[in-house]
Order: C-alpha cells, then sequence, then structure tokens
C-alpha cells in the first residue's frame, strides 16, 4: 500500500505552530529597529508598531483563507503563482527569496551589535560583522548537516525569550516618565509612516506558518488561529515595548544607541537586566534568521517545483538529507550582504526596508490573488476557513491600499532596490520562465466570473408509458427554478447487465430500447422548449448507476418514476429506488403517474424541514397544466375550539410557504380539523388529480421512514402521487 | 478465556537507510499481525515534499521487498520530522498492541518480561499472553525491589502475574519469575536482556522531566542489544 510515493506526516501542532511564527517575528526587530523607530518618529514609534502590525494583519487573514485552501509549501509565492500566472509568481518568488536574505542578514548584524556594545574593548564595525558572519556560518552548518526534532528546544528557547521581553515590559511600565512622551509625535504623521516601513520586517515570521502549512495538524483550524493570534499578541508586545522604550530615555538618546532595549533595561533592572536582554537577542537573532533561511530554502523548492526556477536547488543531499544547495546558496547571498555592511553604515535601516518592501509587494498581490480565487473559484479552491462578509472584500482592498501607502513613504534607495528587485523578477520571467511554466494564473476566469451555474434536473426513465409525464414535471420543475439557474435536464436510462464489458455488446434488442426511449425523450423536451441531455448507461446495478450520474451531473433535483407499491420483498418503494431515496443528495420526487393529467395538485403540509420543497414543488408542478396548487394542512382538533386549530394549520402552511419563498397568490390554503388525520387526509386529497407528500429524510437504521397518513394516501388516494424528499447535507 | 489473533505488532523500519534491518525475529513470532511501517526521517531543514519526491519510489521499493520478504499484512511509507508521533499515529490507525523497536535477533525462543509494577500491568500480560500463545517461547517475569525494601510485595506481583497467564491459556511450563534486589532496575533489565531473545517493555506517560531529558524507557531500549517490544499505554 505504499503507492504513491508515501505519506507526508503532519508533525506541526498548535503550540509548534505559534513557537514558529512568535519566534520568527519576535527577533532583531524588537531588539534593533527601537532605536531607529525611536528617531524618527519620536515616541509615536509604538503608532508605527501598530500600523505595520495592523498591515500585517490583514495579510495574515488574506493569507489564512488562502493556506487552508492550498495547504502545500510556498506561502505567498505560491498563491501568488496559482493565482496571477508566472509573472507575478516570478516577481514574488524573487521578492520573498531576497527579502528574507535580507532579513536573515539583518538579524545577524544585530546580533553581532548585541554581542560587542556591551563589552567595552570590543568595538567597531569589523567586529560586528565579523561576528555576524560567524553566527551565520554556525547556523549554515547546522542547517547543511540537519537536525531533527529539535522543536522541544526551541519552545524552551523562545519561552525564555519571550518571559524576558514580558518581563522588561511589566517592570517597566512602573518607569515611564510622562515626560519623555511629550512631544509624542514630534516628525509628525509622514515620521510615523515612513517608520512603519523600516518596522514591518518585526512581523515577517507569521509568514512562515503558511509556508509549512503543509506539516500542519488540522490546518484548517490552526494555520488561522496561529497566525491570526501570533500576529496580534506580537503587536501588542511590540506598542508596549516602544511605548516603555521610548517613554524610560528620551527619544533622541534612544534613537542613537545600536542595542536600544539594552540601554532601557539597564535604567530599571541593572547589570542583570543588560545580560539577560543581550541573551534574549542573541536567541531572537538566531531563532528568526534560522526561521528565515529555512524560509527561504522552501521558497527556493516551490520555484523549483513550478519550473520558475531550474529544480537544480531542489536536490537534497545524499545522506543528510537537507535542502543543502538551497541553503549554501541563501547562505552565501545572505553572508555578501552582511559584508556590505563593513562600507554602509546605515546597513541595519536599509535591509530591514528592503525586506520590508519585498514583502509588501508580495502582500498585496496576496490580496489581489485572494480576489482572483474568490472570482475564478477553481474546483479545487475549497478553503475551510474563508473570511466572512464584510472582511471580504473589506480585507483584501485596505491590504493592497495600505501596503502601497506603506510603500510610497519608503526611503529612495529602498524604493529603487525594491524595484530593482521587482523588474529582476519580470526579466528573470521574461527571460527563463516564460515558455517553461505551465500555470497560466486565474486571472481570466477572475475577471469573466465564474461560470453560470445550470439549475440541473436528472430523471431515470425506462417506460415508454410514464416518460412524457415524468419528462413534463421536469420540464416545470426547470422552468420555475430558472431564477437558480440556466435550466437544464437531464434524462438518463441505465440498462442493467450482471458484467458490463466494453467488449461484449449489449444486446441488440435492449440496446434498440434505450436508443428509442431516449430518442423519444429528444422529441418531448423540444415540444417542452427545454435543453435535454440525455446518458445511456450500462451498469450492474440500476440504482448505484442512478446515484453514480447524479453526482457526476451534481444534480439539483431528481425525479423517479415509481409504480406506487410498497413493501415489497423487503423494500420501501424497490430494490433500484431506495438505495437513491436513501443516498442521493439533492431534492427527490418519486412519481407515481396514475391520471391522464397533473391538473391541479395538492400539496400536504406538516411541520418539518421537508415543508417548503414540498409546497415549492406543487407549485412547479402546477404549472404543467397552469393550475394553482393547494396547500393542505390537517390539524385534529385537540380540547381547544375549532377556530385555534384552524389558525394552527394556516400558521403551519404560511411558515412553509414563507421559508419556500412563496407569493401567497402562487396558492390556494385549505385547513382540515378532522378527529381522524388519516382518514381526513385521504378523503381531503382524494379530491385532487396530483398529491404531494413529505418523505422525512433521515433514514436511521438503513430503512426508510415511512409514516402510516403517507402510507395510506399511497394506498387510498387515486389521484397522481409525488412523494417528496429534500437534499440532505451530504 | 482466548485471546490469540488479538495481537498487532507494528515495525517501524527505517527506509532512509540501503540496507534493510535485520526482521528476522519476525518470522519466529509465530501467527501476530506485523504492520510494517517504513518511516523516512526528514531533518528539519528540508519539506518533505521535497524528500519524498526524490526518494519515494526508492523508499516504496526497500518497503515493499522487506514486507514480502517476511509477509506482514499491512505496510505504510511516511515521511516525517517525528519518527515518535508517526509511531504513535500508525500505530492508532491499525490498532497495534504493540511496537517492535531495537536491536537484532534471528530467534525468538525466550522472553523478558520486566514488571515495573501495576502501571500497565494488564496491556503487557496480554500482549505477552498473545505472544506466548501464538509462538513458540518461553518467559521470565521480572520484577526489581529496592535493597532495603520487602520483597514479598514484588513476590506477589510476580507471582500473580504468572497466575494472570495461565489464566489466559498459556502453559504453567513456559512461564518462570525472577526477583531481583537492586538499586538500579534499569542496568538489571539492560544486562539480563542479554541473556534473552526479546524484552517486552510497558510504555508509560512520560513525565515532563522526561520529555526534556529523554525518558528511562528510550534509555534501556538504545542500550538493548536485543529487540525490544513495547506495549502501548492506550486505551
Amino acid at each position: 500500500m505504499s503507492g504513491e510515493g508515501g505519506e507526508l506526516e503532519r508533525t506541526l501542532g498548535f503550540v509548534e505552530a505559534m513557537t514558529l511564527g512568535g519566534g520568527t517575528m519576535i527577533g532583531a526587530g524588537i531588539f534593533i529597529l527601537p532605536g531607529i523607530a525611536a528617531e524618527s518618529a519620536g515616541p509615536a514609534s509604538s503608532i508605527s508598531y501598530a500600523i505595520a502590525g495592523f498591515v500585517a494583519l490583514l495579510a495574515a487573514l488574506s493569507l489564512s483563507e488562502l493556506a487552508t485552501g492550498m495547504p502545500i509549501a510556498g506561502g505567498s509565492y505560491h498563491y501568488v503563482n496559482r493565482a496571477l500566472g508566472g509573472l507575478f509568481g516570478a516577481v514574488v518568488g524573487w521578492g520573498m527569496w531576497t527579502g528574507l536574505m535580507f532579513a536573515s542578514a539583518f538579524y545577524m548584524i544585530g546580533f553581532g551589535q548585541y554581542l560587542v556594545e556591551p563589552i567595552p574593548f570590543l568595538d567597531g564595525r569589523a567586529f560586528i560583522v565579523g561576528l555576524g558572519l560567524v553566527g551565520l556560518i554556525l547556523l549554515l552548518g547546522v542547517n547543511y548537516y540537519g537536525t531533527e526534532e529539535s522543536s522541544a528546544f526551541q519552545n524552551v528557547t523562545i519561552g525564555t525569550e519571550t518571559v524576558i521581553i514580558l518581563v522588561f515590559v511589566a517592570v517597566g511600565v512602573f518607569f515611564i516618565d510622562a515626560g519623555n512622551l511629550e512631544p509624542f509625535a514630534p516628525f509628525g504623521t509622514r515620521g510615523i509612516v515612513a517608520t512603519t516601513g523600516i518596522v514591518f520586517i518585526s512581523f515577517l515570521g507569521f509568514e512562515i506558518i503558511a509556508t509549512v502549512a503543509g506539516e500542519i495538524k488540522n490546518p484548517s483550524r490552526i494555520i488561522p488561529l496561529s497566525m491570526i493570534l501570533s500576529v496580534v499578541l506580537v503587536t501588542i508586545l511590540y506598542v508596549l515595548v516602544m511605548l516603555v522604550s521610548t517613554g524610560v530615555i528620551p527619544f533622541e538618546s534612544l534613537g542613537e544607541s545600536p542595542i536600544p532595549v539594552s540601554d532601557v533595561a539597564v535604567v530599571y533592572l541593572g547589570s542583570a537586566g543588560v545580560v539577560a536582554i543581550v541573551f534574549a537577542a542573541i536567541i531572537a537573532a538566531i531563532s528568526s534568521s534560522n526561521s528565515s533561511i529555512l524560509a527561504a530554502s522552501r521558497v527556493i523548492y516551490a520555484m523549483g517545483r513550478d519550473g520558475v526556477v531550474t529544480d537544480w536547488f531542489n536536490a537534497s543531499h545524499p545522506r543528510f538529507y537537507t535542502p543543502h544547495r538551497a541553503i549554501a546558496a541563501t547562505g552565501g547571498v545572505t553572508a555578501l550582504l552582511i559584508l556590505v555592511g563593513l562600507e554602509v553604515e546605515t546597513i541595519i535601516a536599509l535591509l530591514a526596508e528592503a525586506a520590508s518592501f519585498s514583502f509588501l509587494v508580495a502582500y498585496s498581490l496576496v490580496h489581489v490573488s485572494l480576489v482572483v480565487f474568490r472570482r475564478a473559484d477553481p474546483d479545487d479552491y475549497d478553503p475551510s476557513f474563508a473570511l466572512p462578509r464584510p472582511l471580504y472584500p473589506v480585507v483584501p482592498v485596505l491590504g493592497v491600499v495600505s501596503s502601497l501607502v506603506v510603500v510610497s513613504q519608503m526611503a529612495n534607495v529602498v524604493v529603487v532596490i525594491g524595484s530593482a528587485i521587482v523588474g529582476f523578477g519580470v526579466l528573470w520571467y521574461a527571460a527563463y520562465t516564460r515558455g517553461r511554466v505551465v500555470s497560466e494564473g486565474l486571472l481570466r476566469e477572475a475577471i469573466r466570473g465564474p461560470p453560470a451555474q445550470p439549475f440541473r434536473v436528472v430523471v431515470p426513465i425506462a417506460n415508454p408509458a410514464t416518460q412524457r409525464g415524468l419528462l413534463r414535471l421536469a420540464a416545470a420543475s426547470t422552468h420555475a427554478n430558472e431564477d437558480r439557474g440556466t435550466p437544464e435536464l437531464v434524462a438518463v436510462n441505465v440498462t442493467a447487465v450482471d458484467h458490463p464489458s466494453p467488449l461484449q455488446n449489449v444486446e441488440a434488442e435492449r440496446a434498440d430500447h434505450q436508443r428509442d426511449l431516449l430518442e423519444n425523450a429528444h422529441d418531448i423536451a423540444t415540444q417542452m422548449d427545454v435543453t435535454l441531455r440525455t446518458k445511456a448507461v450500462v451498469a450492474p446495478d440500476v440504482g448505484e448507476a442512478i446515484l453514480d450520474v447524479i453526482e457526476e451531473e451534481a444534480a439539483d433535483e431528481v425525479i423517479l418514476g415509481w409504480d406506487g407499491t410498497l413493501d415489497r420483498d423487503g423494500y420501501v418503494f424497490g430494490e433500484t429506488v431506495d438505495p437513491v431515496v436513501q443516498r442521493a443528495g439533492c431534492d427527490i420526487s418519486l412519481v407515481d403517474l396514475r391520471g391522464e393529467s397533473i391538473g391541479e395538485p395538492v400539496a400536504l403540509i406538516a411541520p418539518g424541514p421537508n415543508a417548503p420543497v414540498v409546497a415549492h414543488q406543487a407549485v412547479e408542478f402546477a404549472a404543467v397544466d397552469g393550475t394553482v396548487p393547494t396547500l393542505l394542512n390537517v390539524q385534529s382538533p385537540g380540547s381547544k375550539p375549532d377556530s385555534d386549530a384552524e389558525e394552527r394549520g394556516r400558521a403551519v402552511i404560511a411558515d412553509a410557504a414563507a421559508a419556500a419563498g412563496l407569493e401567497p397568490v402562487e396558492y390556494d390554503v385549505e385547513v382540515v380539523v378532522d378527529d381522524d388525520v388519516g382518514r381526513a387526509v385521504v378523503d381531503a386529497t382524494s379530491r385532487y388529480d396530483t398529491v404531494c407528500v413529505g418523505l422525512s429524510g433521515r433514514s436511521e437504521g438503513g430503512r426508510i421512514p415511512f409514516g402510516t397518513v403517507t402510507e395510506r394516501v399511497v394506498n387510498d388516494v387515486p389521484g397522481n402521487i409525488v412523494l417528496i424528499r429534500g437534499s440532505e447535507p451530504a | 478465556m482466548k485471546r490469540v489473533g488479538e495481537l498487532t505488532i507494528l515495525v517501524p523500519v527505517d527506509v532512509s537507510e540501503a540496507e534493510p534491518p535485520g526482521l528476522d525475529i519476525l518470522g519466529d513470532l509465530g501467527a501476530v499481525e506485523v504492520v510494517l511501517l517504513g518511516y523516512f526521517p526528514v531533518p528539519d531543514q528540508a519539506e518533505p515534499a521535497l524528500l519524498r519526491d526524490q526518494y519515494g519510489s526508492t523508499a516504496a521499493d526497500r518497503l515493499d521487498a522487506l514486507a514480502a520478504e517476511h509477509g506482514t499484512s499491512d505496510e505504510v511509507l511516511v515521511f516525517t520530522h517525528d519518527r515518535e508521533a508517526t509511531i504513535d499515529r500508525i500505530a492508532d490507525e491499525y490498532s497495534c498492541n504493540a511496537v517492535l523497536t531495537g536491536g537484532r535477533a534471528t530467534t525468538a525462543d525466550r522472553v523478558l518480561v520486566p514488571l515495573r509494577g501495576d502501571v500497565n500491568l494488564d496491556r503487557i500480560l496480554g500482549v505477552v499472553a498473545d505472544l506466548l500463545l501464538a509462538g513458540h517461547e518461553t518467559a521470565t517475569l521480572f520484577h526489581s525491589v529496592a535493597e532495603e525494601a520487602d520483597p514479598s510485595q514484588g513476590e506477589l506481583l510476580l507471582m500473580g502475574a504468572v497466575d494472570r497467564l495461565v489464566e489466559y491459556g498459556v502453559d504453567r511450563d513456559r512461564i518462570d519469575w525472577q526477583l531481583a534486589e537492586g538499586s538500579d532496575p534499569q542496568a538489571d533489565i539492560v544486562d539480563l536482556g542479554a541473556e534473552y531473545d526479546i524484552v517486552v517493555l510497558g510504555e508509560t506517560e512520560p513525565s515532563l522531566r522526561e520529555q526534556i531529558i529523554g525518558d528511562v524507557l528510550s534509555e534501556i531500549v538504545d542500550t538493548l542489544e536485543v529487540p525490544a517490544l513495547i506495549v502501548r499505554d492506550v486505551e
């Protein structure tokens, strides 16, 4: 049973997903950027973090739906590639890959700063860059050789790191000097928005959850929960850290510090606080950088899988089984980026902003992709977490707008770098990908909108004597439901054969019979002005074959002929009909045509899930001969006066008609009050040409429940009998 | 009380290794159901799908060859970051009572059954009974008491256990028991285990400490040279 090449174990639970997302996010971003953020926005930089968190939350919402719709590796890149095609796929793929490398380099330089600054005799950029490189090389080594099941260790370190930050915030709140928070926004709104672009990098981790969607247990619940929760919690944490930092130290001096959080901690936690913060900062830098390298290699894997880049990267090491080429390539470029730090003083802010730029562009395309998926609605896209209204379309629209606003306020040099990466993606597509990639995207389908749904009625026919009546009922049904879709009739005839085989022809006589039936059906349909398709099926079991057709055609309704006998050979309606009634997932009408015409129908309305379907069906059938149906309810008088019972009956009918969406002019009402309900029903319905009765949908213990009143109607009423069962949720 | 036929053993095999492990003991266990789990360990760094793309067919071939050789009733191939989680899940899915791990042995003549106390006792004895009734082995029940403690408690446990096995229909001649005094039951089990063909151990819910620094059970299993049959601790 090992075909298909084996199962993939889903090993990440809620805690693992949260530590993965949170652990990547709570990284160098919060330990280094507060300085730069304070410098450019003052105490209001906490607002910048809040805005960045909000933009990230919008992306997390859209990504949650996409990730539960397509839980496979690749994250944003994969969704954009599917939705918008190879061009945008290449842009986002390259953008994410470079963005993750920018982020990784940023984390490692931050790591160097936190190691170097607290020790007086170590100083200078060379040391910082050198330590960053050493850290990176260690990480690459570990990842090249591979690790197994390190999640327990990660949980402990990330837990410790979070506790340290919580202590920092909880104690720090009491040391806030209100004077430091004045003026709150010295650089105005522009400063706040511009800072948002720098600090956005602090939120990159949640995306990792989507990148590893294929490994998450119970993805429909855990993916949205962990993505949304981790973004919200981390945003709150960041805003608090920023408020404490700018509240304890004046933002001007905070801005000059390369290790701002440590400088704040020394004020009220002393040297022990500094050690703890340095420890947390180092852990944070390593875990964030590590996750980024791994995420980058997964993006490359997904790009190779889709043919956007060569799958040379996708080979895994013959002994360690790690994607060593992807890791080495990612590490090599990251090392170069760290080395740039020797020459460029503002490297930290530059790397942070460049990474933010790439991801903001990626997320705006993710939002567009969500809209495309919703509009095109491909068959394999069935997200178990769908944004409810009005979150859709508000989230994607707001997401695109807010991402673009933040991007527009970024430093010119960053916009140039970011645009160059986008341009590279476009060139790459033109030069390499185009012609190889199959993915065309769903844009065309999305613009056209989902195809018009037909309203499809399936009519199994077998008997030339009854087929005309059945088809007339079916035609009336489809016409009555024109608001639900283009009417379409499917007539199917099943020829029963013990062992169907393509090599053996069905006896000529039976084949002719089948052909005649279906040709006749076409003639009848033409007279009734309805689109008809016919299906000739040869199968061992007629009931099963009908069920297969119902499923294939995604039928909305089935109209099935039946000879009006009950309880024969252990079946309720018969060997063929019983399984269809029990298992078909759509509305079913079981018809016994006894009279010449459909004439004036009556629907027996009793409270229950079937009542609206029965009422609606009676109206549809009345259309055959242009009559008005009667909705009938029979009440037993009980101890109350007759008028009460009469009112009760009218209420039942009114409810059912309302639920079926019927206007009062479309039907007549009749309420009968009688002690003997069964006899009264038979008497009342015998006056009509066609009787519609509901059939309980619940079949427990494999047997179709069948009430005594229904039984009396079937046995004693002379008119046409239609037994109706509403569709059940599958 | 007849219990034969209820015993299903999960046998995990690392299919990333080219050389199949020695599973000869399976042929000697008699009429037990065997579910063969071929797992491919995926490092944290790699996407499981990546390794499946690359090694799926090789791994499936290795697993098929093993299954054909040992006539197992089911086989599953899984690419996993977490071997233990996969073993647990597959054991649940296929309702396995015990998991075979550890060292090599070609025959299964003598079974060592260390008992820790009442923990998981019913399930361990059930599996041992099934094992003995399906094959031809003899079993030694073993219990270790602390040096200072009263040994009668341990004797009672062992004799009760023997009676239970006899009730299940095992011939009394095939069971004996041994009570040891010592401060390090773990080492005693490992030493004694070397004289046997297979050791039956009960799985217990690991404590928090064990989850972090590694549990006693896997230490024993790792040091034993013979295979261990781990009785699962599930309802």
